[in-house]
């Protein structure tokens, strides 16, 4: 604890567990720091806690030991403070996509004109500016994902949680909104932990990438690619030496 | 559209059918009225107006029943869906009560609530309350978990689930609720004024079998099921009008 406050971690989690009932634990004494306005990466197979660890951070999920602490105070419980995004875009289909946005606002009180203003500049700023009125079922499934990413915006969370939220996206969609993403969190300089299986998409997206295996965090690899990451990047040599040493280091990992 | 005329030509084809087996077999018209003469009463009963007190006061019950069976039904199927403990205290009690043949209640229910409207009302009610209470409960039960986590994260409250979560997307399960009840109420209605009426369209047939006037039980028939349709019709309007948004794209 006598590292200098910058890296000691807007989200400090220490040594926590969790696990269902007697089951093995599914995150096994984790330890991470996120720095305040870092963008950070979690990789690993399905079913090695990554998803558990998120809902651990998110405050969905509360930890059997150990204690995950945001801007050094406790986490009892979700927050307005964190935004979170789901695998899926979990969208509600019978409001519009501006009241979709604004959910999370009309959930504390009756959203004003300014905060209506604010999700149409969200939306604007997913490139869905026309589809406000328009409801879910009438988009394409990267038009939900933006969506639901603008919703989770709308609060100015200092935290952003993202839970695989492309995965089922195709490649070339995939990639416009990873640029998308690191605008917005550009915007605001938001913390953001973001969850994925795909080991290209975590070395364009983050700073840092630790990989989790077997319910533990294994490795961290930091990403020095200069910022703003720019699409030609992804061919350059850097970046696939990158990708090589995480998928080498994946291999390693029990 | 080539299918509705083909359907509206069946509809001729069999009514001439009808009416040349009547002509031709020479059948008893206290057995088989004509078509011919089954529009003839119930022309005459729409013409002196003998027939509308009835027509109102069968649509009156059936609305009634409907919208009191409605309301409870969607009431306790919510009360159960959220209160677990309550759940499995009654709803064991409440299939039982279903169980029993209502109708069966109607003389009963004469005895409670006396002659007219009332118990008809109650029936109707009784019979309507059941789809509506199974499909609120089915339906709140089904609400997808990733939009409950998001519910959660947005630190919504209990209500607020409740009313801005799971009620939207049970919807579709309870309005093919309200629908099944729509039939079943026009039943309620017309089998309870069998027992206990003394107006209606159920009574009316009543009547008419005692005087052996078959053509006007014929005409009554008609009149039933057009009340049935429209009642029908109006649900799927009301219907297509609540999931205006569920239903787009």
């Amino acid at each position: 604890m006598s590292i200098e406050p910058a890296t000691d971690g807007f989200v400090a989690i220490d040594g926590a567990s969790f696990r269902y009932g007697t089951e093995p634990p599914i995150v096994d004494r984790v330890d991470w720091a996120i720095p305040r306005g870092a963008f950070h990466c979690l990789v690993g197979r399905s079913g090695s806690g990554k998803t558990t660890l998120l809902k651990l951070a998110a405050g969905l999920l509360a930890p059997d030991r150990g204690s995950v602490r945001i801007d050094g105070s406790a986490l009892t419980g979700p927050g307005s403070r964190i935004g979170f995004v789901f695998q899926q875009p979990t969208l509600l289909d019978w409001l519009s996509v501006l009241d979709n946005v604004l959910l999370p606002v009309s959930l504390k009180r009756r959203p004003a004109a300014q905060d209506r203003d604010e999700a149409r500049a969200l939306l604007e700023r997913v490139g869905l500016g026309a589809f406000g009125e328009r409801h879910p079922g009438q988009l394409s499934g990267g038009q939900q994902s933006r969506v639901a990413v603008a919703r989770a915006l709308i609060t100015q969370p200092d935290l952003l949680l993202l839970d695989e939220p492309f995965a089922a996206l195709d490649a070339l969609t995939r990639e416009e909104l990873q640029d998308d993403l690191l605008a917005l969190c550009a915007l605001h300089a938001t913390t953001v932990l973001f969850v994925t299986h795909d080991i290209t998409e975590a070395v364009y997206l983050a700073d840092r990438v630790a990989i989790m295996a077997a319910s533990r965090l294994h490795h961290d690899m930091p990403i020095d690619l200069p910022r703003p990451r720019r699409r030609e990047m992804r061919y350059g040599q850097p970046f696939n030496a990158l990708c090589r040493a995480l998928r080498q280091a994946m291999d390693e990992a029990p | 559209m080539t299918a509705r005329l083909a359907s509206a030509f069946l509809l001729l084809v069999l009514l001439a059918a009808w009416e040349a087996w009547c002509r031709l077999g020479g059948v008893p018209a206290l057995i088989v009225p004509a078509p011919s003469a089954v529009f003839a009463t119930l022309w005459s009963e729409i013409a002196t107006g003998r027939l509308w007190p009835h027509l109102r006061i069968t649509a009156t019950e059936m609305a009634l029943g409907l919208a009191l069976g409605c309301a409870v039904g969607l009431g306790i199927g919510i009360l159960l869906a959220e209160a677990g403990f309550l759940r499995r205290l009654l709803h064991p009690y409440i299939v039982a009560s279903q169980v029993v043949p209502k109708l069966a209640l109607g003389p009963l229910f004469i005895v409670w609530f006396g002659f007219g409207m009332t118990p008809t009302v109650v029936i109707t009610a009784l019979i309507c309350f059941f789809p509506l209470m199974e499909n609120t409960l089915t339906g709140l039960a089904q609400v997808d978990p990733a939009r409950r986590e998001l519910f959660r994260m947005l630190g919504a409250s209990r209500l607020q689930t409740l009313l801005r979560l799971k009620l939207p997307s049970a919807l579709p399960v309870i309005l093919a609720g309200l629908r099944v009840a729509v039939v079943l109420a026009l039943v309620g209605a017309v089998v309870g004024e069998f027992i206990g009426g003394r107006a209606g369209l159920g009574a009316s047939i009543i009547a008419a079998q005692s005087v052996m006037d078959s053509s006007l039980m014929f005409a009554l028939f008609i009149v039933i099921t057009l009340l049935g349709m429209v009642f029908y019709q109006a649900a799927l309007l009301t219907e297509r009008l609540l999931l205006r948004h569920h239903l787009k794209g």
